[in-house]
C-alpha cells in the first residue's frame, strides 16, 4: 500500500453500487465526444511544453510506480481505464462503460480507437493481460493493492473491446477502483519480458511503446525527460495532442521551480505550490494559478497499542487539544476545508454527514477528559504523559502543523514530542507501528468503503490506529456488499460516527491544491489531487500556446 | 635535532620525587606571562581583531541573554510573511513567527554546536597529535589515519551519518566533531613534532620518566597558540557545517538554529520572494564565521614576537 502525498488508498464511489444495480451506468457524455468533456480543441502545433518537477523517474514500469514523476510520465504513455471527477465519481477514459454482470463478475467496455505507438491496436487482450499479470506477479504498488477480491487469471477478453473478470466475493468497489488506479500496458512488450513485478521497462531494448498522448524519447537522468507526440490520441478533439514535445525538467526544489517559471525557463510546475506562495503568484503577471480540488485529507492517528492512547478519553483529550482552525488559516492560508473531523469529507457530497462536527479546540475540556481518564496534572500543570508524534520532513505542510499541534497540546497539559524524519525512515516507522501519534496525509480517498476497510479493519494496510472494534468491523463489512446506495451511505455514516466518537482517526482537513503555469499556455484541464492536477494526459494533450 | 640518547634509556628511574612538584616560579612561566601580555598589547593594536572580538562577544552575549532580548519564537501568528519593519524587525516567516526571535534564539543552538563540536575536536585532535609527535611508533599510524580521514568526502559522509542517526543536537555535534579533529591533529602535530625535539624537552626527559608531565608541562603549552587558532577556526567551521546540515533537513527540527531558519524558508517555498528569511540568518552566520576567522588571524599575528613592541 502506498501512501501520503504519493499514491494513497482508495478509489471508487457511489457509482459502483449504481453499476451493480443497473448494470449499465454512467458515461453520460461518452458516446462520441472526447471522454473528459468540456475540453477545448487542442490546436496541434510544433510547440514544446516544458514542465518542472523535483524528482527523477525511479520506475518506468507503471505497474510498480514510485515517485510522482514516475506517475506523471508513465501516465502519458499507459492509459488508465477510468478517470475521476472533482466529486470523486469516475469518468470514462480508455473504458467507455463498466460495471457488474452479476455479483461476482465485473466488466469493462473499452474504446476501439487506441493504438500503441508501434502500430499495434490496443485491445481488450492488453487489458486482460495487464489485470492477470498484476494479480499473478504482485508488483509493489497501489495497483496490486487494489486487487484484493480479483480472482487470479480470471480476466478474459470476450471481444476486442470487452473484458470480463471474476471476483472472489461480492465487492461493489473493485471495478471502479482498479479501473482508476491501474494503467494498461502493451501485452506484446510486457509479456515477453517475464514478471511485471521485475520488468524495468527502461527503454534499454529499443525505447518505449506508448498509447499516447506522448512517447518518451530521451532521458537525461537528473535533468530532463523528453517526450514526443503520439498520434492518434482519441481523447482530444481531432486526435492530435497540442504540444509536439513535452519536456519534464528536473529542478532541485519548489523555490527553483518558481524562479524558472517566472523567468520563462519552464511553462508549468507539476508540483503543488506551497500555500504561502499562492497569493503571491496569483498576482504575478504572466503566471496563471489553477486550483486542483482536494480529494484526500490530512490526519493524526493515535496508536492504540500505547496503553495511554488505548483509553478513549485520552484520544478525545488529544482531539480537543489541537487548534484546527488556526492550522487551516496559518499553515494552509485558508486553502483547506474542515471535514467535520470525519473521513466522509464534504467533497464526497453523497456521504458527507453534517451532524458530525469538528472537535472543538478546548484545552480545558481536554484537561477534564484527562482527569476522567485517571491522570493528575503535576504542579507545572502537565499530565505525566508524553506522546511521540512522527511526521515526514518532506511534507512541508505537515512539518509546520506538527509544531502547532505540539504547542496547543501543551496548553492542555499534554506533552507531545515531535519526531520529524526523512520520508523513508518515516514510512518504515509507520509500518512498524513505531509511533504514538502518526501525522500524515492521503492524496485521494475517494471511495469511503475501501478507505474504511483499509483504515479501520484489523490488518488493514493503513490501520495506523491498530483499532479492532467489532461493531465498526461489522458495519464496514456490510457496506462492502450492500448494493443499495442509500443503505450503503447510511451504513458508512454510522461507521463514521463511531470513528468520530471514539477518535479512531482524527481527520483535520481537505487541502485544495494550487498549481501554476505560464499564461503563454492555455487549455489545461485540472483534475483532483497532485497526481493528476494539470499534468494528467488529457490536460497536457489539450494544452496549447495562447495567440500572440 | 636528534636525540643522543635512545628512547629506551630514557625510561624511568621510577621515582623521581624531586620533579613531581615543579618549581613555582619557573622562568618558563613568567616568560609565558610576559609573552601573553606582549601578545595582548600587539593584538589591541589591530582594529580588525578588536572588532571581531567585539562581534563575537556580542553574539555570545546575545545567545546568553536571548530570553531578555526576545520572547521565544511563538508557534504561529496570523501575520504571515510580513517584511521587516517597525512591528517585525526582521520580518516574519511562513508561519508568522518573528525572524528576529528565531535569529536570537538560533544563536544559542549555533554557538552550542560550535562550542561543543570544536571542544571535542580540539581535545581529541590535540591528544592524538601530541601522542603521535611524542611517541614515534604511534606517529606513522596517526599520520595515515589523519591523511585518510582528510581525504574522505566530508559533507556526503556527514549527511549519511546524520541521516542514519536521526536528527538531534547530539548527533550534529558528534558528527561535526568526528570530521573536524583530523584537521586539528594535522595542525597541532606539525607544531608538536618540532617541539618534542627541542633541547629543553630532551632535558626534561633526562630528568623524569613521567611522560604525561612532560607533555602537559612542556609540549602542550608550546602548541597552545596553534590550538587557540584552531579552536576558533574549527568552531566557525562547525557553525557552517551545522547550518549546512540543518538546511538539508538534518538538524534538530525542534530547536531553533540559523540553519533551521534557512531550511524552513526553503521548505515553505518562501525563499523566492521573502528575502528577509534568508538574509538575516545568513548575516548572523557571516558575522560569526568572519569574526572568528579574523580573530584567529589577528591573534596569530599578535603572538608573532616580530610584531611585539621593540
Amino acid at each position: 500500500m502506498r501512501r501520503p502525498s504519493a499514491l494513497p488508498a482508495a478509489a471508487v464511489t457511489a457509482l459502483a453500487a449504481l453499476a451493480l444495480a443497473a448494470c449499465a451506468p454512467q458515461a453520460p457524455e461518452e458516446a462520441d465526444a472526447p471522454a473528459t468533456g468540456g475540453s477545448t480543441a487542442a490546436a496541434a502545433g510544433s510547440d514544446t511544453l516544458t514542465i518542472a518537477t523535483t524528482t527523477d523517474v525511479v520506475n518506468y514500469n507503471p505497474l510498480i510506480g514510485n515517485s510522482r514523476s514516475d506517475y506523471w510520465i508513465t501516465n502519458l504513455m499507459y492509459p488508465h481505464l477510468l478517470s475521476i471527477a472533482d466529486d470523486g465519481s469516475k469518468e470514462p477514459m480508455l473504458a467507455t462503460d463498466w460495471g457488474y454482470v452479476d455479483d461476482t463478475t465485473g466488466y469493462y467496455e473499452i474504446r476501439d480507437d487506441f493504438m500503441w505507438s508501434d502500430g499495434e491496436p490496443l485491445t481488450a487482450d492488453d487489458v486482460a493481460y495487464t489485470l492477470n499479470a498484476v494479480k499473478r506477479d504482485a508488483p509493489a504498488g497501489t495497483f496490486y493493492g487494489q486487487m484484493g477480491t480479483f480472482e487470479a487469471e480470471s480476466a478474459v477478453a470476450v471481444s476486442d473491446t470487452r473484458v470480463e473478470f471474476t471476483l472472489t466475493e461480492p465487492d461493489t468497489s473493485l471495478v471502479e477502483e482498479i479501473g482508476f488506479w491501474g494503467n494498461v500496458v502493451p501485452q506484446h512488450v510486457f509479456e515477453p519480458a517475464g514478471s511485471v513485478a521485475e520488468f524495468a521497462n527502461d527503454g534499454s531494448d529499443g525505447g518505449w511503446v506508448s498509447a499516447g498522448p506522448y512517447l518518451l524519447t530521451d532521458v537525461q537522468a537528473g535533468q530532463s525527460y523528453t517526450m514526443e507526440r503520439v498520434e492518434p490520441y482519441p481523447l482530444v478533439e481531432g486526435g492530435v495532442p497540442g504540444p509536439e514535445t513535452v519536456v519534464y525538467r528536473v529542478l532541485p526544489d519548489v523555490n527553483t521551480e518558481i524562479l524558472a517559471l517566472q523567468s520563462g525557463e519552464v511553462d508549468a510546475i507539476a508540483n503543488a505550490l506551497p500555500p504561502a506562495q499562492v497569493e503571491q503568484l496569483r498576482s504575478t503577471e504572466g503566471i496563471e494559478v489553477v486550483e486542483v480540488v482536494g480529494l484526500g485529507y490530512a490526519h493524526m492517528v493515535y496508536n492504540m497499542d500505547n496503553p495511554d492512547l488505548a483509553k478513549t478519553e485520552v484520544r478525545q483529550a488529544l482531539a480537543h487539544a489541537a487548534d484546527y482552525e488556526s492550522i487551516r488559516q496559518v499553515v494552509l492560508q485558508g486553502q483547506a476545508v474542515s471535514t467535520g473531523s470525519s473521513a466522509l469529507m464534504p467533497v464526497l457530497a453523497d456521504y458527507y454527514d453534517e451532524s458530525l462536527t469538528e472537535y472543538e479546540f478546548d484545552p480545558e475540556l481536554s484537561r477534564s477528559l484527562m482527569e476522567q481518564a485517571g491522570y493528575t496534572a503535576g504542579p507545572d500543570g502537565m499530565f505525566p504523559v508524553s506522546f511521540r508524534l512522527i511526521y515526514s520532513l518532506q511534507d512541508s505542510v505537515g512539518s509546520q502543523w506538527a509544531q502547532l499541534v505540539q504547542a496547543s497540546a501543551a496548553e492542555a497539559g499534554i506533552t507531545i514530542e515531535l519526531q520529524g524524519t526523512e520520508r523513508n525512515t518515516y514510512l518504515a516507522m509507520t509500518n512498524e507501528g513505531d509511533y504514538d501519534i502518526y501525522a500524515g496525509n492521503f492524496a485521494i480517498m475517494d471511495d469511503p468503503v475501501t478507505n474504511f476497510r483499509l483504515s479501520y479493519l484489523p490488518g488493514g494496510a493503513i490501520n495506523y490506529t491498530h483499532v479492532d472494534d467489532p461493531e465498526l468491523n461489522e458495519l464496514i463489512a456490510q457496506a462492502g456488499v450492500t448494493t443499495d446506495e442509500d443503505e450503503k451511505i447510511e451504513l458508512m455514516r454510522q461507521a463514521a460516527a463511531i470513528v468520530h466518537e471514539q477518535v479512531y482517526d482524527n481527520i483535520m482537513y481537505t487541502q485544495n491544491l494550487y498549481v501554476a503555469h505560464s499564461s503563454d499556455w492555455t487549455g489545461f484541464i485540472s483534475k483532483p489531487s497532485e497526481l493528476l492536477s494539470i499534468v494528467n494526459p488529457v490536460s497536457v494533450a489539450s494544452a496549447r500556446k495562447t495567440d500572440g | 635535532m636528534t636525540n643522543p640518547i635512545p628512547d629506551t634509556e630514557l625510561v624511568p628511574a621510577v621515582d623521581q620525587p624531586a620533579l613531581d612538584e615543579p618549581a613555582v616560579d619557573e622562568p618558563a612561566g613568567t616568560d609565558g606571562t610576559r609573552a601573553g601580555r606582549a601578545t595582548w598589547r600587539a593584538f589591541r593594536r589591530q582594529p580588525l581583531g578588536m572588532i571581531s572580538l567585539g562581534v563575537l562577544a556580542l553574539l555570545v552575549l546575545m545567545s546568553v541573554a536571548a530570553p531578555l532580548l526576545s520572547a521565544a519564537p511563538a508557534s504561529f501568528s496570523v501575520d504571515v510573511l510580513r517584511p521587516p519593519g517597525g512591528d517585525h524587525w526582521f520580518g516574519t516567516d511562513a508561519l508568522g513567527r518573528e525572524v528576529f526571535a528565531e535569529v536570537v534564539w538560533g544563536a544559542r543552538q549555533s554557538l552550542l554546536v560550535a562550542g561543543a563540536a570544536s571542544l571535542i575536536a580540539i581535545v581529541v585532535g590535540t591528544l592524538v597529535a601530541v601522542a603521535g609527535a611524542y611517541v614515534p611508533a604511534v606517529d606513522s599510524v596517526v599520520g595515515v589515519v589523519v591523511d585518510l580521514t582528510l581525504s574522505l568526502p566530508v559533507l556526503p559522509l556527514m549527511i549519511l551519518v546524520a541521516a542514519l542517526a536521526g536528527p538531534s543536537t547530539t548527533t550534529i555535534i558528534l558528527v561535526i566533531a568526528a570530521f573536524s579533529w583530523p584537521e586539528v591533529t594535522r595542525l597541532v602535530r606539525s607544531q608538536a613534532l618540532s617541539v618534542v625535539h627541542l633541547p629543553y624537552v630532551d632535558a626534561a626527559r633526562l630528568m623524569t620518566g613521567r611522560h604525561g608531565w612532560i607533555i602537559g608541562r612542556h609540549v602542550i603549552p608550546a602548541v597552545t597558540p596553534v590550538i587557540v587558532v584552531s579552536v576558533v577556526v574549527t568552531a566557525s567551521r562547525a557553525v557552517l557545517s551545522a547550518a549546512g546540515l540543518a538546511f538539508l533537513g538534518l538538524g534538530d527540527p525542534t530547536v531553533w538554529s540559523w540553519g533551521r531558519i534557512l531550511y524552513e524558508a526553503q521548505q515553505s517555498g518562501a525563499m523566492v520572494n521573502a528575502w528577509w528569511l534568508t538574509l538575516f540568518p545568513s548575516l548572523a552566520i557571516l558575522a560569526l564565521v568572519l569574526s572568528a576567522t579574523l580573530l584567529s588571524i589577528a591573534y596569530n599575528d599578535a603572538r608573532n614576537p616580530r610584531n611585539h613592541d621593540r
